[in-house]
């Protein structure tokens, strides 16, 4: 088997990981400050916020919360900032941003104004300057997408967002664990993780980072384990984590950041470059395959592709009944940047690599491809 | 050839507004049974492929799969789930 939709799930996980998780599991629960348990043990949700920050350029790593994942991440941040205007968004956004923005009570006050893209989903100054209105209050990008791998100017962005009093809220889902992050350097309001992608921890992990100063209305209220007897909550006394918070997921993230951080982010997006390369180049090769982007001008470890006359759909399921290989067809929850890409009816096929992938397993995707494109001139049709 | 079992595709999402079913056969597909159901629609027969792949299409269903294996995949519309009753019979005469 070969597994080529890591831009869904990470997979296979660092062995680390799976120990880090079944440990967690196996132990005495250090359940959140309630009886004086922990005592003497490390504070695993402390330590995976430190390596987070060290890993995201966070230097306020405590204001980084754990959530179920970066949609209730999004939620949260969008919902609680009681936005009022214009919420400006790129056209490479996920539903996680496009739906809560649409169909949040919270967010009835606001309006998502879509920053158009390039067919390679690229946003480009001039896209940003003909995007803005005199209620602008926040701009959600995307830094790499999910569809085509296009990674963004995000210095230009933030500036952007900074010099007309936007609020930035970068989502970086698919970059973090990756290619470099660095939410300080770009002035970053809001960041939104995911933990089970390229962070390489398990599903149902994530959260977000607020900047100091910066106070959300939180979407949820419960135990904390902190100063029971206050019900009620006046301004800036928010607490963002309620509930038993998800350990052995936190641990796994822990894990998975620790795996990162010894290998190398650079060596990391390294080797994905060069799977990435050995992919564009090789289908670049295979008369009459569609591609959406090269490798260089879209540089993150996922990338999409048609085979014209076959569905993706139909294309993923020959893909992996015939050849044992997983990918990704449709829209990927990112349906407006198909609008820009062409393909808005039935989407892509989506390839995303990992730093567990091999070489080998690129050349048995592209013989795949190759007699797959093959067979569709003779075929058989009635 | 007979179905033996019949469940909901885990893959919603590659099915876009369609209800998808995974038919489990009680033998191996081959070119004979793909070419039986040309009656139910457009037939797509890639049989240059490793593994041939075979889809029919009509307005409102579809089914797919591969020569060689004993499972297939039908989709359906949502509003007309009952005509794979028809399909099913369909197939269990082949």
């Amino acid at each position: 088997m070969i597994y080529f939709n890591n831009a869904a799930t990470s997979y296979p996980k660092p062995e680390q990981v799976t120990e880090a998780v079944q440990a967690c599991i196996r132990n005495m629960p250090a359940s959140q400050f309630r009886g004086g348990a922990q005592i003497g043990q490390e504070d695993i949700e402390d330590k995976c916020k430190q390596a987070l920050g060290k890993l995201l350029g966070i230097s306020a790593f405590s204001r980084i919360f754990f959530t179920s994942g970066a949609t209730e991440s999004l939620n949260s941040v969008l919902c609680g900032l009681e936005l009022e205007g214009d919420i400006l968004v790129t056209q490479t956004e996920h539903n996680s941003v496009l739906r809560p923005l649409l169909n949040q009570q919270k967010l009835k006050k606001t309006s998502m104004k879509v920053i158009p893209c390039t067919g390679e989903g690229e946003i480009t100054p001039d896209a940003l300057n003909k995007s803005l209105s005199l209620s602008a209050k926040a701009l959600v990008i995307n830094h790499c997408s999910n569809v085509t791998g296009k990674v963004q100017d995000m210095e230009m962005i933030s500036s952007f967002a900074r010099d007309h009093g936007l609020l930035f809220i970068a989502d970086v889902s698919q970059s973090a664990g990756c290619l470099p992050v660095d939410a300080d350097a770009w002035g970053a309001d809001a960041l939104i993780f995911t933990g089970h992608k390229s962070l390489l921890g398990i599903q149902g992990t994530g959260g977000f980072y607020i900047r100091p100063g910066l106070d959300l209305i939180p979407l949820k209220f419960g135990g904390t384990g902190t100063n029971s007897a206050k019900l009620v909550y006046g301004p800036s006394e928010y607490e963002y984590e309620p509930g038993t918070q998800n350990l052995p997921g936190i641990t796994g993230l822990l894990a998975g950041v620790q795996f990162i951080e010894a290998v190398g982010i650079e060596k990391i997006a390294e080797k994905e470059r060069r799977l990435m390369r050995m992919l564009y180049e090789g289908l670049a090769r295979i008369p009459g395959l569609q591609l959406y982007g090269t490798a260089k001008t879209c540089q993150g470890p996922v990338m999409s592709l048609n085979f014209p006359g076959l569905s993706p759909s139909d294309a993923a399921y020959i893909l992996w009944s015939s050849y044992g290989i997983v990918v990704r067809a449709g829209l990927h929850c990112s349906p407006l940047i198909h609008e820009a890409m062409g393909t808005a009816g039935s989407g892509t096929v989506r390839i995303s690599v990992s730093y567990f992938s091999t070489d080998e397993e690129v050349r048995a995707f592209l013989d795949a491809a190759a007699e797959i494109m093959a067979s569709l001139s003779p075929a058989v049709s009635q | 050839m007979k179905i033996i079992s019949k469940r909901e595709s885990r893959e919603k999402c590659a099915e876009s507004g369609w209800f998808a079913y995974d038919y489990l056969l009680d033998g191996k597909i081959d070119r004979d049974f793909i070419l039986g159901l040309k009656p139910l629609g457009g037939l797509v027969y890639l049989d240059m492929l490793r593994q041939p792949f075979f889809k029919v299409e009509s307005d409102y269903f579809m089914l797919k799969g591969i020569q060689g294996n004993d499972y297939f995949r039908a989709a359906v519309h949502g509003k007309h789930e009952e005509l794979l009753t028809a399909v099913e019979d369909f197939v269990n005469r082949l």
